[in-house]
């Protein structure tokens, strides 16, 4: 189903990949579980031989999520609520639910008040991470979440198959990271859209197959530099809509290093094999970026994103803010003020899931670049 | 000594001393940690911390209707208006100096316990960064409904107090007390049982108390527990309230009190007497909420005193599911006798209030009694509708009547 994938297919895909989840479904009568980000640890689902599918919003209209959950609720859990009640519910057997901050507490809540009849489980995240007992609870949660998916699927978990399983999603973040750097490199072989599009869909397919085709779209690739790209940092938890990628290549932006969830962060995520693989898994929790309902160091952050800045030598720096997010709410203005003390120009992007018109943002982003270009800010 | 004093003069005298030793706190060797009011305080109280909980103090503010003005300060410099009024307007403060009280003395280290809600840990970093102080994160995960999870939830949170100690040994030098600390626990635990007794009144018919005798009632529950004083104050609030049943003295005289109301939510601050009046013009009472129980501490003092703060501060309301919040409001149901309710969509408070439309689907259901939902905000008065919602009020007290729900005792 995805092991012969090409660019073109990748990013029809990516926007909505659950017709052809579906389909797997169907043909392999494999189960399909859902969660939402971020830090479930999806080896360990897989390794159950259960589908991860990382539920990333819908682009279809609010129809139910609304009565549930108010307007000043961040887009992101309002649009993955209303995916599993009005949408694809159905898909799923089960859910797996990470609790980073108050929304994602209560959504855990509704959502298993309102999916009733089937399997749903949290994942309950530690939110401070620099102690050592936030490492024992990454341990012990993931323990639980194989003993919870063990209870529901009958089955005990074997070394071989969460070997396997990490095997798969450590290539898949190996492949998705080389192709990163070609697309840094060459901004004109691979854009923008393109290659989140393969980030994206790497969370929701089957590994296995998918990972077939990155490398063949890998060894396909003819390197084109291409001309007038200006290189940018994206900072913030996800991005969405994926139009906002068009409106980024449309600008010539090349992003050349992010700190999103579903980018570097999760590229960052390899467990190694040597060793106790719990262990291994509790500890790249530690090992991935700043998240900021986990963090509570902004400064931390910002000498992240100033190290990521001058490595790459980009020209910007893109913050993509979720609408109603207070995690990142409570850090922008501290952050934007230290990255402007710093002289790094910042261009702050308010995002919205089921966002159809973003001609606003198009302007707003042309007038920094412009700006930018003109040495003016 | 405190015999002749009533339960209003003591609560001031307590709060006067405890701001006066706040106010003094270095020159007496003791350091300020800001905290959040569900925090496991009896820790600073038995090491000799100060705590101070920025949370009254913006209440004080918005109370005196201070929303506005101090909102609009921390607007401009790039916090977005939906944030929790009381983050807001705190640091509005910090940069005005603008207050209806003294205002309270800077920290010198943070408690942020997630088991109240995540924008308290966030604001206390907005804060730490400002001062830079030391924050400690005590991570509660959900109380979620699984045996074996809350027994690795109480030990993940007991080896997190351990942290905490460890924490304030190393900023204060001094070691902890543990015996100390039983002692604290003592009071603690006394006074959560006569502060739930003094709830528990409300099921008096007619109640003596309303809510917001409930909400001036906590604030010694919530910055004085732990201490002898705390229990000496709801001794005489029991007390008092206690002859008021006695005498069947009501909020509402019996023959009046019609409707027996439920309130979920924190209260609108800024229209707290308003609301009060309004609502007893319909012949309603406002009796209880599951926010003025979250104070009702039941802690054992047979078990190792870190064992019963973990399992108690887990468990709070606002840590716990919507199926166990919805358990623990029907209770109260029954207990009080409730014939109607009021859902405040707090749009401050994003932790109470996401759990509010589907708590009431249930509470409708079990009870059979219809809502009243609203959206405002608890501080901010540009969230607020007067005329839409003295409209509301009316229609469902309209309702209520048709429905032929009021109290039989009533004279209506
Ligand atoms: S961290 Fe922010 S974006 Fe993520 S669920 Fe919470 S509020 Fe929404
Ligand atoms: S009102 Fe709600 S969001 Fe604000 S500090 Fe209190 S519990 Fe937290």
């Amino acid at each position: 189903m995805w092991e012969s994938l090409n660019l073109k297919d990748v990013v029809a895909l990516a926007r909505d990949p659950y017709p052809s989840i579906r389909q797997w479904a169907r043909d392999t009568g494999k189960k399909v579980v859902g969660s939402t980000i971020a830090d479930v640890p999806e080896e360990v689902i897989y390794a159950f031989d259960l589908l991860p599918v990382t539920i990333l919003g819908t682009h279809k209209p609010l129809k139910k999520a609304p009565s549930h959950l108010p307007d000043n609720a961040c887009s992101l859990a309002r649009s993955n609520l209303e995916l599993a009640l009005s949408y694809e519910g159905d898909l799923f057997s089960g859910f797996v639910l990470p609790q980073v901050c108050d929304t994602t507490q209560h959504l855990s809540d509704i959502w298993r008040i309102n999916f009733p009849d089937k399997y749903v489980e949290s994942y309950l995240a530690p939110r401070q991470a620099d102690r050592p007992s936030a490492r024992y609870w990454v341990k012990e949660e993931i323990e639980r979440l194989i003993a919870s998916l063990g209870e529901w699927t009958g089955k005990t978990l074997t070394n071989e198959a969460l070997t396997a399983s990490i095997l798969i999603h450590n290539e898949n973040k190996r492949l998705l990271a080389e192709l990163y750097e070609i697309k840094k490199k060459n901004p004109g072989t691979i854009t923008n859209k393109q290659f989140f599009a393969m980030m994206k869909l790497s969370l929701q397919v089957d590994k296995a197959e998918f990972n077939k085709s990155l490398k063949s779209i890998k060894d396909g690739l003819k390197l084109k530099k291409g001309k007038g790209y200006t290189d940018v940092i994206l900072v913030g938890i996800t991005c969405d809509p994926p139009e906002i990628f068009d409106i980024f290549d449309e600008l010539k932006l090349n992003i050349v290093g992010d700190t999103l969830v579903d980018g570097t962060r999760y590229l960052r995520g390899a467990p190694s094999l040597n060793g106790d693989l719990i262990d291994a898994m509790a500890d790249r929790h530690f090992h991935r970026g700043f998240f900021s309902p986990i963090h509570d160091d902004v400064f931390k952050n910002f000498e992240e994103v100033k190290k990521l800045y001058k490595e790459t030598k980009a020209k910007a720096i893109i913050y993509v803010h979720i609408e109603f997010c207070e995690s990142q709410e409570y850090d922008l203005p501290d952050l934007k003020n230290l990255i402007k003390k710093e002289g790094i120009p910042m261009h702050v992007l308010d995002t919205e899931y089921q966002t159809t018109s973003l001609s606003h943002v198009l302007t707003r982003a042309q007038a920094f670049f412009e700006s930018l270009k003109g040495g003016s800010l | 000594m405190n015999d002749k004093l009533t339960s209003k003069q003591l609560s001031k005298k307590i709060t006067d001393e405890y701001m006066e030793d706040a106010f003094h706190a270095h020159d007496n060797g003791k350091l300020i940690g800001y905290t959040t009011a569900i925090s496991p305080v009896e820790i600073f109280v038995a090491h000799d911390i100060v705590p101070i909980y920025p949370e009254n103090h913006a209440v004080a503010n918005l109370t005196a209707k201070k929303g506005v003005e101090l909102c609009s300060v921390v607007e401009g410099m790039g916090y977005t208006n939906h944030l929790c009024a009381y983050a807001r307007s705190d640091l509005g403060y910090r940069k005005t100096g603008v207050t209806v009280t003294r205002g309270i003395p800077d920290a010198d280290l943070f408690l942020a316990c997630n088991a109240q809600c995540f924008t308290l840990t966030k604001w206390f970093q907005v804060l730490a960064r400002q001062g830079g102080q030391p924050v400690f994160v005590f991570d509660t995960p959900e109380h979620v409904m699984n045996k074996k999870a809350r027994e690795e939830i109480v030990k993940y949170c007991v080896l997190q107090l351990k942290e905490l100690i460890a924490f304030l040994e190393e900023k204060t030098k001094k070691k902890f007390d543990y015996d100390r600390l039983k002692e604290v626990m003592k009071y603690s635990a006394a006074s959560s049982i006569l502060y739930k007794e003094f709830l528990d009144m409300a099921q008096y018919k007619p109640s003596p108390i309303s809510i917001f005798d409930a909400l001036i009632g906590m604030a010694i529950a919530v910055y004085r527990r732990g201490t002898q004083e705390c229990v000496d104050y709801y001794q005489t609030l029991v007390n008092e309230i206690q002859a008021k049943v006695d005498q069947g003295i009501g909020v509402l005289p019996k023959d009046q009190e019609k409707y027996r109301l439920y309130w979920e939510n924190l209260p609108v601050w800024f229209k707290f007497s308003d609301h009060a009046k309004m609502l007893g013009s319909y012949g309603g009472v406002i009796l209880t909420s599951l926010y003025v129980h979250a104070w009702s501490f039941e802690f054992d003092l047979n078990k190792d005193p870190l064992v019963t703060l973990a399992e108690n501060y887990v468990n709070r309301f606002s840590n716990s599911t919507i199926e166990d919040r919805a358990d623990m409001a029907t209770d109260l149901f029954k207990k009080y006798s409730m014939n109607g309710m009021i859902m405040f969509m707090n749009r401050s408070c994003k932790a109470v209030s996401f759990a509010v439309p589907t708590l009431k689907d249930i509470l409708t259901k079990r009870t059979g009694i219809p809502a009243l939902v609203f959206e405002s905000d608890m501080g901010d008065q540009r969230f607020y509708a007067e005329s839409q919602v003295r409209t509301r009020i009316e229609a469902y007290f309209e309702t209520l009547d048709r429905l032929g729900l009021a109290q039989k005792t009533a004279a209506a």
